[in-house]
Formats: C-alpha cells, sequence, structure tokens
C-alpha cells in the first residue's frame, strides 16, 4: 500500500471526488495554476480544466458566496482558504448565508471549506490560528479536523458528500510530517464518529488534530511510569461524537481535555460540561483542561512554544491526575 | 409571447404588447394592495409580528424585471420586491402565511418577511445582512454560464446596501469573469435614515458598472416599462457573452424603512413630489390613453385583486401555528432532505400557480 | 362572539403603545379592517383598524392611556370573530415585549440528584460529605453500602481513590464469606464498575445486589412480594454460584441391591420402627462412608485456605410449600442405617410441620437433594454455602443397559455431584461419585 504524506492524502481524496462526481469543482485563491499555496490542488488544473478549478479574485465573502449559489444549483463546490485565519472575512457568508439556509427554506447546501490551520510554524497570529470554535458554536454547519493522513482522504470525501456545509480544518504542521499507508481507490471516514488512537485505563485524554500525536508522545513515556493514557481522536467537532466521550470517560474515570485552540470558548470547555453533566459520578477526579493561551498566537519561537501543549505539559498533568 | 424553454428571442422584448402592459398593471396593484394589507391592516391588528418592510412606490422595479425572466433564469429579489415572488409563482396565501409565521409555509415558520426561496421556482431569498446575495448570484451566474443555455441571474440590492463590502467583491468576481449576472440597485433615496447624500459620494450609482468592467445605467425606476425595456437589454447583453450589467433604477421609498419607522426624517415635500410619479397611476395612464384598458376594466380589475387579496388572507389565518418542538428539526439537511437535485439533471415541472401569465416560467427548471 | 382588539406592537423593542382616539363609540357598528382607533408610540403614530365586523361593545382603555403591548384595547362582539384566535395565539406566543429566555432548569445532577441519593442511602453510607473522596467513590460507597469513615484513602491528601474503595470492598466481601450460616450476604463484586445506565445518575435501590436490574415488565401482571423465605433462598442462590467454581459430574448407579433390599426388608423396617423405609438413608450412608475416604468433600473454603471439617453434617433438601429448606443430620458419620433413618425421617416430619429450630437447619457440611423425588432424571443442583459440594439424587427408573454384552432391565438411577472447583477437581469428584457407586451397587449394610 502506498505511503502518503498527510496533505498528499487530501490531494488524493479531492482528486478521486473530482473524477468520481463532475459537479465537485474547486475555487479559491491560486488553486489553479500554483496548485495552492500548500500545494494541495497541484495537477488539478491540468487534469480537470479552468472551468472545474477556479483561481478567484481576493474576495473571501464572494468565494463563498459563490459556492453558495453554485451548490444551491446543484453542484459540489470545494473552496479554498488560503490560510483559515483568512475565513473571517468570509464570515457573514458562512454563519449567515450558509449554515441557516436549509434550516430556514430546505435546499440542500453541499459546500466544503477547507484550509490550513494551527501553529507551530512560526506563523505568527494571522497564520496560525485555530479558530474552529466560531464555527463549533453555529448550527447548520459541521467542522471537522483530521489528525492522520488516512482520516484525512476518508474525512474529505465524506464532507465532499455531505449534504451540507462543512468546514474543513487541515493542520498545516501535519501537511508534511506525517504520513502512513493510505489505500488508494475510494473509502470514507464517517463524519461524526471519534477514533481511540490508544487504549488505556488509567486516565483518558481527548484531543484532536495535531495535538493528537503529542497526546501519544505523552503517553509513550507515561507507559514506562506505568500510566496508562487512552488517546481519544475526536475528527469531527461538530457534531462531535458524545458517546466515544463519555465511554473513555466512565473506563478510565480521569480525563484530559487536550486542544491547541485558545482556552476560554475553546473545545474542552465544552467537553467539561458534557462531562460533569453526563458521567459526573464516574469521575475519581476533576477535569483537566490543557489548551492554547487566551491570546493571539505570537511569533518569536519562545513564545510560541510558550503558547502552544506539548508532550511535556501533557505528561506532567497525567502523573498529577493519576496520583489524585 | 410565449417563450419556449431554451430559446430566447436575440432580438431583447423592448416593446410589450397590451397583454403583458395589462399584466403588469395586474401585477402592481396586487403588489401596492398585498403590501398595503400587510403593512397597515394585518401588522396594525397584531396578526404579523415582528420587522414589516415593504416596497409601496418601488413596485415598478419587481415588476418590470421579473416579467422578462423566463424558464431556468434565477432573480435573488430584495425586501421591496414582492412582486418578484408573484410573478415566479409563489402562492400569495403562502406569503401571507410566512409573514404570520405559521408552520405550512414556505420557511415552516423559521424566518419572515420575503426570506422564503424555491429552487424550482429559480428564487433565492435574502439574508438580513444585505448584500449577501451578491456573491451568491455570482456563484449561480457562474453554473448558468457553464449550463450554457442562456439563462441569466438577477440579483436586487438597495443603493444602502451598494456600501457593503460584499457587493464590491461580486461585482468584480462578475466583471473579472464575465458572469451572465444583472445587478439592479433599487436607489429609493433613503437607507433607513440615511439618505444617499450620506451613503456615497457620487450622484449616480451607475457610474460604478464600467469601474467593474460592465456596463451601467441609470433609469426611471417608476416606470415599469422603462425598467423592462432595461433589464431586456441588460439580458441580451450577458447571453451574447458580454457578461455583467449595472443597473440603477431611481424611485423613492413612499414609506418608513419598516412598519415602525414614522420616518419624520424624510422631507415632506420629497414625498409629495414622488407621489405625482406613482408607477400605478402612470402605467395606468398610458393604458387609458392608448385604450388598451378602461376606466371599467381597471375598476373590475381593482376588485378582483381585493377578493384575491382577501382570500389570501383567509387562507393564510386559518392554518395553524408550529408546534414549538419543531424548531428542532431540519438544523442539517440528512438523506430524506427534499433537494435532490444534480448538476445533469433538470426537473421539469408545472405550476399550479401564476398560470395566468404566459411570460411566467410554466416551466420552472433549475 | 366577541373579539379583543388588542394594542399592537409597532416596532421589535416597543413595549407600549398610548391611545390617542377612539374613531368609534360603545355601541356603534364597525367593519372588519375599518379604522377603530389612532396610537402613538416611541417610533410611529398609527391608524389601526378593527381586526373584526360587529358592534363595539366595550372600551377598556381610555383616550391618552398608555398600556403596555398586547393589551385587551376594546371588545367587539358579533361575527367574524374568529380572526382574534389566531391573532391572541400569536400574540401570546411570539410578539410578548423581547424577554430574556428563561433558562431550562439546568439538571444540576450533582446538587439535586446527590442530596437525593445521599438521603436514600443515608442509614447505611453516611458522613462520605466529610471524608474527601469523588463523585465515582462515593457512587461505589452507596452501591455498597460502605461507611466511607472506614476506608482508608490512599490519594492525594489521604483522599479515598477508586482503588481503595474496591479494596475495602473485596476484602469485607471475602471475610463475610469464610463465616458459616444458612444464609449468606452477596459475595465480592466484580472489580469493574459497570456505568450508570440512565444519562442522569439513578437513585440506587433498596440495598440488595450491585448488579443493575433488568427493565420492569409493563405489560399485564400481578405483583407479589417475596416472603422471607424466598428472598432468602434468592440471596443464597445468587451468592453461592458467584462464590464457588461451580462444575458437575453425573454417574449412573444400578440399584437393584438397593431397590431389592429395600423391597425385602420395607414391611419388616415399617413395623418395627412406625416409619416407611424410603431410599434417602442408603443415599445419605453412602455419601458419609464415600466422605471417610473423600475428606475435602466435606470441607469449606475460607479466603486462602481449606477448612476440612471434622463432623460429617449432612443436609437433606426437603421441599416445602413455600420453598425449599435444608434441615441437617448431625455427625452423620457416628449413625448407622437405622439412625440415619430416623433422623431423615423426624426432620423431614418437622419440616413439613414448621417445627424445625435453628439448630436444625445449620452447620451442615454437605447437602443431598433429590430432584428424582419429582421425575427428574438427574439435577445441576445449586452448591450449599460454605459447603463445596452437593449431591443430586435422580429419579430410580427401570432401564435397559447393557450387561455381559446382552440387554438387560435393571433399576438404574443417575447422581449427580456439583462440587466446587476452588478445591475439588474432577478426578476428586469422580472418586467421590465412584465410592458411592460402589457402595450403592454393592450394598452390603443391614438395614434393620
Amino acid at each position: 500500500m502506498p505511503v502518503l504524506t498527510y496533505v498528499e492524502a487530501i490531494r488524493q481524496g479531492i482528486w478521486e471526488e473530482m473524477e468520481r462526481d463532475p459537479s465537485v469543482f474547486l475555487l479559491g485563491e491560486d488553486v489553479g495554476v500554483l496548485g495552492g499555496a500548500f500545494k494541495v490542488t497541484d495537477g488539478m488544473l491540468e487534469k480537470f480544466g479552468a472551468e472545474r478549478v477556479i483561481d478567484t479574485p481576493i474576495s473571501e465573502s464572494a468565494i463563498v458566496g459563490a459556492a453558495v449559489g453554485a451548490a444551491l444549483m446543484g453542484m459540489r463546490p470545494v473552496a479554498e482558504m488560503q490560510f483559515m485565519d483568512f475565513i473571517a472575512c468570509g464570515f457573514d457568508q458562512i454563519v449567515n448565508m450558509a449554515a441557516k439556509m436549509h434550516y430556514r427554506w430546505g435546499p440542500a447546501l453541499p459546500i466544503v471549506i477547507r484550509g490550513p490551520s494551527g501553529a507551530g510554524v512560526h506563523g505568527g497570529p494571522y497564520h496560525s490560528q485555530s479558530n474552529e470554535m466560531w464555527f463549533v458554536h453555529t448550527p447548520g454547519l459541521k467542522v471537522i479536523m483530521p489528525a492522520t493522513a488516512y482520516d484525512a482522504k476518508g474525512l474529505i470525501k465524506s464532507a465532499i458528500r455531505d449534504d451540507n456545509p462543512v468546514i474543513f480544518y487541515e493542520h498545516k504542521f501535519l501537511y508534511r510530517r506525517i504520513k502512513e499507508e493510505v489505500p488508494e481507490g475510494d473509502y470514507v471516514v464517517p463524519l461524526g464518529k471519534a477514533a481511540v488512537r490508544r487504549e488505556g485505563k488509567d486516565v483518558a485524554i481527548i484531543t484532536y488534530g495535531a495535538m493528537v500525536w503529542t497526546a501519544l508522545e505523552a503517553a509513550g513515556e507515561l507507559e514506562k511510569e506505568g500510566i496508562s493514557l487512552e488517546v481519544v481522536d475526536l475528527r469531527t467537532l461538530l457534531p462531535y461524537d458524545e458517546e466515544a466521550v463519555l465511554g473513555s470517560v466512565r473506563k478510565c474515570n480521569k480525563v484530559i481535555l487536550l486542544h491547541e485552540g485558545t482556552r476560554t470558548g475553546g473545545m474542552a470547555g465544552e467537553l467539561a460540561a458534557l462531562i460533569a453533566e453526563r458521567a459526573f459520578e464516574d469521575l475519581d477526579g476533576p477535569i483537566v483542561r490543557i489548551t492554547g493561551l487566551d491570546t493571539p498566537v505570537p511569533f518569536s519561537p519562545p513564545l510560541e512554544e510558550y503558547f502552544l501543549p506539548n508532550a511535556r505539559k501533557v505528561i506532567e498533568a497525567a502523573r498529577k491526575l493519576a496520583r489524585y | 409571447m410565449r417563450s419556449s424553454k431554451t430559446a430566447r428571442s436575440s432580438k431583447p422584448r423592448n416593446a410589450p404588447e397590451p397583454a403583458t402592459l395589462e399584466r403588469m398593471l395586474h401585477y402592481l396593484k396586487l403588489t401596492r394592495e398585498a403590501e398595503a394589507r400587510i403593512e397597515q391592516v394585518l401588522y396594525r391588528q397584531g396578526k404579523i409580528v415582528g420587522g414589516v418592510y415593504v416596497g409601496r412606490g418601488q413596485e415598478a422595479i419587481g415588476v418590470g424585471s421579473a416579467l422578462q425572466l423566463i424558464a431556468g433564469d434565477v432573480v435573488l429579489p430584495s425586501h421591496r420586491d414582492f412582486s418578484s415572488f408573484l410573478i415566479r409563482g409563489f402562492s400569495l396565501a403562502d406569503i401571507f402565511a410566512n409573514w404570520m409565521g405559521r408552520a405550512d409555509t414556505p420557511t415552516r415558520g423559521r424566518d419572515n418577511t420575503l426570506h422564503i426561496g424555491n429552487m424550482k421556482l429559480g428564487i433565492i431569498p435574502i439574508i438580513s445582512p444585505l448584500g449577501g446575495t451578491c456573491p451568491v448570484a455570482c456563484g449561480v451566474a457562474m453554473v448558468l454560464k457553464w449550463r450554457a443555455q442562456g439563462n441569466v441571474a438577477l440579483v436586487h440590492l438597495g443603493e444602502g446596501t451598494t456600501s457593503v463590502g460584499q457587493v464590491h467583491e461580486a461585482m468584480n468576481m462578475a466583471g473579472v469573469m464575465k458572469l451572465p449576472v444583472i445587478f439592479i440597485v433599487n436607489n429609493n433615496g433613503y437607507a433607513f435614515s440615511t439618505p444617499v447624500e450620506k451613503q456615497f459620494p457620487i450622484k449616480n450609482l451607475s457610474r460604478r458598472g464600467p469601474a467593474y468592467g460592465m456596463p451601467g445605467k441609470a433609469i426611471d425606476g417608476n416606470d415599469v416599462r422603462v425598467v423592462y425595456r432595461a433589464v431586456g437589454e441588460a439580458i441580451a447583453w450577458a447571453r451574447r457573452g458580454e457578461g455583467p450589467s449595472f443597473l440603477e433604477c431611481k424611485t423613492f421609498r413612499m414609506t418608513g424603512h419598516s412598519a415602525h419607522d414614522g420616518a419624520e426624517y424624510v422631507p415632506a415635500r420629497l414625498l409629495q413630489s414622488w407621489a405625482k410619479k406613482d408607477p400605478i397611476q402612470r402605467l395606468e395612464k398610458h393604458l387609458l390613453s392608448k385604450r388598451i384598458m378602461t376606466r371599467q376594466g381597471i375598476a373590475d380589475l381593482d376588485r378582483r385583486i381585493q377578493k384575491e387579496v382577501d382570500a389570501a388572507v383567509a387562507d393564510a389565518e386559518a392554518r395553524p401555528l408550529p408546534q414549538g418542538e419543531s424548531a428542532l428539526e431540519g438544523v442539517y439537511c440528512g438523506p430524506d432532505c427534499w433537494w435532490k437535485g444534480r448538476s445533469q439533471k433538470s426537473e421539469v415541472r408545472s405550476q399550479k400557480q401564476g398560470a395566468r401569465s404566459k411570460n411566467t416560467a410554466d416551466d420552472s427548471i433549475i | 362572539m366577541s373579539t379583543n382588539v388588542i394594542m399592537p406592537q409597532m416596532g421589535e423593542s416597543v413595549a407600549e403603545g398610548t391611545i390617542t382616539k377612539w374613531l368609534r363609540k360603545v355601541g356603534e357598528p364597525i367593519g372588519r379592517d375599518e379604522p377603530l382607533f389612532e396610537i402613538s408610540t416611541d417610533k410611529v403614530d398609527a391608524e389601526i383598524p378593527s381586526p373584526a365586523a360587529g358592534i363595539l361593545s366595550q372600551i377598556l382603555v381610555k383616550e391618552n392611556e398608555t398600556v403596555a403591548v398586547n393589551t385587551v384595547v376594546a371588545v367587539i362582539d358579533g361575527e367574524g370573530a374568529a380572526t382574534g384566535a389566531p391573532a391572541q395565539q400569536v400574540e401570546a406566543k411570539v410578539s410578548t415585549p423581547p424577554e430574556v429566555p428563561e433558562a431550562a432548569e439546568p439538571p444540576t445532577p450533582a446538587a439535586a440528584e446527590g442530596g437525593e441519593i445521599e438521603a436514600e442511602g443515608g442509614s447505611a453510607a453516611p458522613e462520605s460529605e466529610e471524608v474527601r473522596s469523588s463523585p465515582l467513590v462515593r457512587r461505589i460507597a452507596r452501591e455498597y453500602q460502605v461507611d466511607l469513615t472506614q476506608v482508608r484513602g490512599t490519594g492525594s491528601g489521604g483522599r479515598i481513590s477508586k482503588k481503595d474503595i474496591l479494596d475495602y470492598v473485596e476484602q469485607r466481601q471475602s471475610a463475610a464469606a469464610s463465616r458459616t450460616g444458612a444464609a449468606q450476604p452477596p459475595s465480592a463484586p466484580a472489580a469493574s464498575i459497570s456505568p450508570p445506565a440512565a444519562s442522569l445518575p439513578s437513585p440506587t435501590p433498596a440495598p440488595v445486589q450491585p448488579a443493575p436490574a433488568p427493565p420492569a415488565f409493563t405489560g399485564p401482571a400481578q405483583v407479589v412480594q417475596m416472603t422471607p423465605m424466598r428472598r432468602q433462598i434468592a440471596e443464597h442462590m445468587v451468592g453461592s454460584k458467584r462464590t464457588s467454581a461451580h462444575v458437575y459430574t453425573v454417574f449412573e448407579v444400578e440399584m437393584s441391591k438397593v431397590v431389592e433390599t429395600r423391597e425385602r426388608q420395607r414391611d419388616e423396617f415399617e413395623r418395627r420402627n412406625g416409619f416407611k423405609l424410603t431410599y434417602t438413608p442408603f443415599f445419605v450412608r453412602a455419601a458419609v462412608e464415600a466422605i471417610r475416604d473423600i475428606p475435602v468433600i466435606n470441607s469449606s473454603v475460607d479466603a486462602m485456605n481449606i477448612i476440612y471439617k471434622r463432623d460429617v453434617n449432612v443436609g437433606i433438601a426437603v421441599a416445602l410449600e413455600a420453598g425449599l429448606i435444608v434441615p441437617v443430620i448431625k455427625r452423620a458419620d457416628e449413625k448407622n442405617f437405622l439412625g440415619i433413618a430416623r433422623a431423615v425421617q423426624d426432620l423431614a416430619e418437622r419440616a413439613r410441620t414448621k417445627r424445625l429450630s435453628v439448630d436444625d437447619v445449620q452447620g451442615g457440611t454437605f447437602t443431598i437433594t433429590n430432584p428424582g423425588s419429582f421425575g427428574g432424571l438427574f439435577g445441576l443442583p445449586i452448591i450449599n454455602q460454605p459447603q463445596v459440594a452437593i449431591l443430586g439424587v435422580g429419579a430410580i427408573e427401570k432401564r435397559p443397559v447393557v450387561r455381559d454384552d446382552a440387554i438387560a432391565i435393571r433399576s438404574m438411577a443417575y447422581l449427580s455431584l456439583s462440587y466446587d472447583h476452588r478445591v475439588i477437581d474432577g478426578a476428586v469428584a469422580e472418586k467421590f461419585l465412584s465410592r458411592i457407586k460402589q457402595i450403592l451397587e454393592n450394598w452390603s449394610e443391614p438395614v434393620l
């Protein structure tokens, strides 16, 4: 089986969907001739032509709005935000136009808005954000963040086939750094389902995106000390897999919630409330959050490092919690 | 003049025939009466709640433009274009029921005013952050261009809305991609309390057209025949592959911004002078002078319209309100979502309503 | 039919309006949609048309009075009142002045449920507040009726952790299991705790079993509460299954010799002793003899120890109308056939007339039960705790068997032994039954 990087897996997923369904097309800044700022759409213009791979002006609102219009006409557009930080420029079209359309007057709105997010690459405040919670807070959308190459391909396919607006976050740190065997040909990973990356019994750690790898790294270290971590990768943030979260909490009775996004209003807060509501009597220790700081993502390496969670922070927290 | 599904004559339909003129009067009056019923009666009786916006005095824009649409065209009307909905085939009763928040309506009680849409009828509604439909119209026009069947998209917006960034993004995209979309600006003098002098630094918005790579024209928005001709020309332009157009229709807002706006900031003399240019009066005068209609005929028309509106209100009032729990349904579109459209498939449906109008899309296709 | 006329809401944040002019007087007729009164609000002044046709029967708000939106300002009597209802519906549901939506009663399982639960289990699980633990630990304490003040905490700051309470419960259960007695408490729980069934923790039922109850039956039924005997039997049976590693072996015994002996001697026996000669004493004697050879059958388990009992106290299961009872023949190893027969007769008699004493049903070290008395071929009985084996005697029937390569008709019976594999291995069990078989098939002890 071929070994693909995370970015290659996404590219293959989009490519296969373009071949499979002629109503799928791409639009965004520099997606055609350049093949995308991160080369995700490399080669697609030559293969599929200028009508299906459209280089647009710098107009996030128009990009998303045009995607909405095309979807209403029966197409399946995949719109790229060059960096997910810039999704804010198309915010109105996403949360007011796309998210509410089906609820209000019934049409399917099969658009995918995809782009690179996340920190760890010295990108500074506008090339490093994890702003998924703006959209997790908006009913009508689906929000996805794959952590592995296999999932990235399977999830982009599911996203394209879904009849709802899907925001697809690709963690730029993972683009070329992770690779694994990815099956050629068609397969999908279902939206709305988490995956247990590593089974454990002492402390459950619920996370997503690049932080899954941080959690796995910590788990490997902690095993040597006899602390067994169960790592759960949410994969979909909206609608998220409540049963998977609760199941791991009930099994381990202690839980750490880990994400890169900023702390206040982050996914960890939402999960903590769910756990306290539904698994209170399964808790043998307090719920612990490890998140990005409540600041913009700073540029200088020591500042960025301080901002981000890392394996060391996870190991310390897990030790403490295990001993509680 | 009945148009077939795909063919459009290369000569724009400039000079409306008498039958078309009669239809224009019908829709102008029906719109005027229906909106008056909404704003001045139902709202004041508490039967309609929430925000109420009507387009009194501006009816010629919706009527003149929508009557140029054929099957396969898509219109994105503004909240001042009640007539566009009627002409495309929305039932009056459905519209009233939607205003009244009933369960059996195009939005199932989830949105009000003219936020109703139907892809089979080729209507996409606004959202309250105005300007958002302009980029959407570009997406629609993109697909229409690929399908190469001579169809166009019309998007309506107010002069105030032209200040929104998304509108410029849309015009720019339409110009650079040469999309078959027509931007129809309803310049009615005021955006809520903001007069045009505070809205933009130029006198004629039509000047913006060429700046975005498209023809721009300022016209008398209170003359339905002028609107009709101008829209026809723009459609022909688009069909020839020349791309988008920008039409500025000069008119005046004869009501408050909404039903609860007294609009004391509007000088009375403006209202008085524009009242003399009322679109309905002008068309009536024309029809009478050309002996296309008689006074009796017009009086009969008025009576018929009263009855039609009465019946629609009664129909709407009889419908039940939605159950609270139904608020949770339909956040996502699932496998049983009503929309099953795919890009290759086009379903021809005959409309039940609006059969009287020949130019209306009896065969709506998307 | 009358219609209420209300003060309409002219604008989303408008909360009240002032009547500036009534255009009709009380008693005057008004047509539907005809102007009825004029109002003034913060945003706009307007003429309000009548919602119905009829006679203006009441004016409830005077000119220049200001009232809240939706206040009834007048009443119209007459036809066309149907339109009134929906309007009011709409008002009631939608157009009331914007109110902050009340937060739905938060479930607060911690506060509400926790309090409830504490009260329910109060008598047996007190003071959980004073000891540092966790929600999970408190739940376990409740389910197993643990007084947390008795539990040693090894968590941070002396907190009682999950491991601490589970260890405590296990120790407590195995200590209880080593005590002898007729009705034993339920045995030690499994190490993993099953998750609560509902999304909110449900209050625990009255203290019995830790296992969750199956969903209640909802069809037509008659509910009968268990008698104390039935409850005891239920607890004991389930507890025994949990305690012992039940294994079963079945032997077929040729009862010809015993049958023939009984036939031959029964009349004389009855004449001499005043009661009937049954098969039971034969089995008891055989079992007692076999126990002499294989004493582990007469033991019990205490944690990691095997207690070999010196006395052989054989319990005989007796079926009663209301259940079953197991009176015990004390020191059966010191009795001969007649002594056993007498003891069986006496206990059975007293069992049926409810004259057994507590001592009569305590102290058994081995039990015999008779599924055959009701026609059963053989049974797989549950060990009578704290014993480690129980003998089931099946019905004695004539069956075709092979003897010397020919079919013969013999009186046969199945003997089944349920034994506790913690201390009795298969070979030992086989040996035991084999010895019983041998004794029965070669019966030689005088009966009279």
